[in-house]
Formats: structure tokens, sequence, C-alpha cells
């Protein structure tokens, strides 16, 4: 099935390198605005299933990797002890400068809270998200805290002072 | 008549967990519900950056404190998919059984707080009793009651002890001879009926289009279960069924779960009949020294609360570069909840949101 759709794929889209694994798992490098559309394209084909959306800041290359896992839903009964994979890791790289890119609420509406999560943590924009609020954290931070750039230590050592343990465990060496 | 904007959570009654709901309310009616987590926020992605790939052991099972066996199992899914590692036969049927028994406690411990919701408070001692004897079973295997790290990537940290296996077979037996008395007390008890039907009701393409899991997709009759879509461990060694339910409601859902113990428990007798021997080890690098090639990778499995899923990456390092829990509470507790809660009565909304197995710090993280 996977290859089929990697043909297809091939076809609509440019700026699009297709990987498929030793298990079936897909994985697809697409450029930022064609994300929309190949997300669409897998729906249609029974990729119904957004599993997660989630971010890696790639802070050497400067840029954050954002990525979409798809997955489809099994027919009435689904074909027992097949051991493949049937996922699609969708992933597209964005500036690190300017973090944007489109949500995809519009196609899988489960996304509304990871795209919120990713906001919150990583500072990402998503055009077109009606709902950017905090979800998680009680205070807002000069740099997103699941940056890599965002240092833990330091900065407990900045509001607390000390780090409990592991201060005491330095001086003494 | 007035509306009013209602804080429930996190120290309401009716609210198990630290999660709260902000509801917009007219009379008894939710016109809105939205949904606030973060109460439990500990930021364990981030802080598994910093610590080995074994170090995050004592991280990955706190995510979920119902359940911690399923995150053992998942991250050390992950650790050997990354690095090659290949788990003797034995372990994987170890690994089975530990997880099965674990999904038997856990929904025992979601009854116990189902039925404490709402007021069956005798269900709900009895679900914790039974849950204790699974309980001790682990502290004899493990040496730990609620977070065992007894999965490891390269298989299980030590055999089953001597007469292990007869204890498992007895602890099941009394539990399970007590199924009819659930049944005439809570299952099929007319007052626990009438609450929990047609509460909260979704139909098939609600759940698929917001990214349900587990008891809530199975009790709209979708045979939806990794377990049997993706086998790991040795789920596709025995035969065993997917209970469904049709009628997506509060009561459906209880009721899929209950089937689900069943289930496991006759899943735990064939697999123990089955158990080959062997190792239960394949030996692992010095963890201090253990560096996992460059990639990524998702893994899944079933907790015992729908799709459980981790995206990793590894940078070719001795840590993780980063570290992505899909947990299934996730989308049940901010994206169904709110909708379903729309024109409920204030008195359901921990019936509803108990029946959707939401937990709070799965959420948060």
């Amino acid at each position: 099935m996977n290859h089929s759709m990697k043909n297809q794929l091939l076809s609509l889209f440019t700026e699009i390198q297709i990987d498929i694994k030793k298990d079936n798992e897909m994985i697809i490098n697409a450029a930022k605005n064609a994300i929309i559309g190949i997300l669409s394209f897998c729906k249609s084909k029974g990729y119904e299933h957004l599993a997660l959306v989630s971010c890696v800041d790639w802070i050497e290359q400067k840029k954050f990797e954002l990525v979409y896992i798809l997955s489809p839903y099994p027919e009435q009964e689904p074909e027992f002890s097949k051991k493949e994979k049937t996922n699609i890791i969708l992933k597209t790289r964005i500036d690190r400068e300017q973090p944007e890119i489109v949500s995809v609420i519009n196609i899988f509406k489960n996304a509304e809270p990871y795209e919120r999560e990713i906001h919150e943590l990583f500072g990402i924009n998503f055009n077109g998200h009606p709902r950017l609020t905090p979800l998680f954290l009680e205070r807002t931070y000069k740099i997103p805290p699941f940056r890599k750039n965002f240092d833990t230590r330091e900065y407990v050592k900045k509001v607390f002072d000390e780090i409990p343990f592991i201060d005491k465990k330095e001086a003494s060496k | 008549m007035r509306k009013l904007e209602l804080y429930f959570g996190p120290q309401h009654l009716g609210m198990v967990g630290n999660f709260s709901i902000t509801l917009n309310v007219e009379g008894d009616r939710i016109i809105k519900a939205k949904a606030n987590p973060g109460y439990l926020h500990r930021g364990f992605e981030k802080l598994m950056e910093y610590r080995t790939w074994i170090q995050n052991f004592p991280l990955v099972c706190r995510i979920n404190v119902v359940e911690p066996d399923h995150m053992e199992m998942i991250y050390a899914m992950a650790v050997e998919k990354l690095a090659g590692i290949e788990v003797p036969e034995r372990a994987q049927y170890i690994r089975t059984i530990y997880l099965e028994l674990a999904r038997i406690a856990s929904h025992l411990f979601g009854l116990w707080a189902y039925a404490n919701m709402l007021g069956l408070d005798t269900v709900a001692q009895w679900a914790m009793y039974h849950r204790d004897l699974i309980l001790d079973l682990f502290e004899e295997l493990t040496g730990a009651r609620v977070y065992h790290i007894y999965i490891w990537p390269g298989g299980v940290r030590r055999d089953f002890p001597p007469g292990f296996k007869e204890k498992i077979i007895k602890t099941l037996h009394s539990i399970g001879s007590c199924v009819p008395d659930y049944n005439d007390i809570f299952f099929h008890n007319k007052l626990f009926y009438q609450r929990a039907a047609d509460i909260g009701k979704l139909n098939r393409e609600q759940v698929t289009a917001m990214g349900g899991v587990g008891q809530v997709m199975r009790a709209t009759g979708m045979k939806y279960d990794i377990r049997k879509i993706e086998p790991y461990g040795a789920y596709d060694k025995v035969e065993w069924n997917v209970p469904v339910r049709e009628n997506g409601d509060a009561y459906s859902r209880i009721m899929v779960v209950r089937d689900e113990m069943i289930e496991s428990v006759h899943m735990i007798f064939k697999l123990l009949d089955k158990m080959p021997g062997g190792k239960t080890y394949t030996r692992t690098p010095n963890p201090f020294k253990w560096n996992i090639p460059a990639g990524e990778t998702y893994v899944r499995c079933e907790s015992s609360r729908g799709e459980l899923g981790l995206y990793m990456v590894s940078d070719g390092k001795d840590k993780p570069y980063r570290v992505h829990f899909r947990t299934p509470s996730y989308s049940h507790g901010l994206t169904i909840l709110e909708k379903v809660l729309q024109n409920e009565s204030i008195a359901d909304v921990g019936n509803i949101m108990i029946s959707l197995y939401v937990v709070a710090p799965e959420i948060d993280r």
C-alpha cells in the first residue's frame, strides 16, 4: 500500500523526499508550504488518525522541525498478526529566527492542543489557530522552555539562588 | 436564565486528579466547557534530555501514576528499536503477562474512581482491595508496589521467582470469582445504569474526528486496538478477542473496561501455559558509555487507556535528543471532553470525565 502511495505523492508534490523503512514505516520530508496538501491527501487515502504533532529543536542547523504522525483506522476486522508498521511520519523544517507555520486544525481537529503546546513550549506561531493561550505553564519565560538554549540549571540558579544537592556536591569537590 | 462561570476542580469533590474545567452554565446546563491542565506539569520530556538512556527509567514510569508499566514498556521499545536490540522470547511472554496484570490493576483503579465518584463506595473498596492483591504480586516480582522499573531495554530485569506462576493463577481466580458480585452491585445495578446510560454519548465519526482511542473508540463498535494492529510482546502468540460495545455512552465505555479485564485474565492463563524457557535478558552495553546511533522512531502500544505512543530522536550521544509522549488522555481530556460536556448537566461532569478515563498527570507530563 505504501509503495503506491509513495509514487502518487512524488507525482503530486515537488520538494518532497520519501523514505520507506524496512518495517514499512514511511518518512516524508517536505517543504513548509506543502504540508497542508500532503496531510489532506493522506487523510483522503485513509490515514485519518493524527496521532501526534511534535517539534524538535535542531539548534545547530538553526531550524525547528515539525513532525506529524499519521496512521489509518483499520477496517471493521483488522488484519491481525501483521507485524508491519502503518505509520507515516511527515516532517518539515522551518526557520528558527522566524518560527511560523500554518495550523492544520481545519484538517485534523485534534491537532488543536498539540499546536497550543508547541506554541507555548517552543514559541512557534501557528497561523490560523484560534486559541494560542497558555496550556501548561504558570509563568512566562524569555526563552520558551523546551528550546535547546534554555538551560534548566541556569534558570533554577537565577530564580532560586541555588540548586539543592548539586551545588553542595560540586563545592565539596 | 442567569449565566454563570463555574470553576470545577481541582479541589472539587467530583473531580479525580489534578485537573480543572471552567464551565459556562445557564441554570444546570453547561453551555461551554474549557479544560485547564497544567497542575502537574513536571517537564519530564525536557528533563529526559539531560539524563542518560537508563537514568530516564525512574522518570518515564512517573508520567502516569496509575499505570507506570506501559510507560516503561514504550520507552524500552523505543530504545530497543533505535539501538537494534533483540528481546528473547521468554522475556516477551513475561512482559506481556506483566503488562496484562498492570492493565487489570489500572482498570480496577479506574473502577474505584468511578464508583467512588458516583457514591457507590462498597464497589470502590472492593476494587481497591483487588488491585492491592495484584500489587502484592508486583511486589514479589519486582520489589516495588507502584513504580517497578521491571521492563528494561533488552528484556526484563529478572525471571519469575519459583512458584510465581501458581500465585498469579490463585490471585486471578480469587479476583475472577468476584465478577458475579461486581455485576450485581455495579455493572447490572439499576442505580448505576440510570446514571451512566445515554450520558456523554459519542458516535464513531465524532470519535475519529477528535482523535479518540481506547475504550472511547471501542465503545462505538470499532475494533481499534494496537495489540492487534501492530502486535508487540507476545500478543500475536495467543488467541484473544477485542471487546466492543455499540452505544458510545458512558455505560458502554465502562462495560468495555469490564470485558477487557475478563479478557486479560483469560489471556494471562493462555500465556502462562505457552511460556517458553530460555533467557530473559539480552546484555546491553555499559549504561554510562552507551551511545545509541542517530535516528528517530515512533513506537506505540496499547495502554489501559488507549494508544500510547512515543516519538524519540537520538543524535548519536548517550542521552536522548528529544522525547515526546503521545498519551491517550491528551485528546480525551482536552478535545473530546470539551465537546461532550456541552448541554450536559453539572452533576454529570465528573461522571463523563471518569468514563472517558482521563488521567491528568498523563496530559501534563
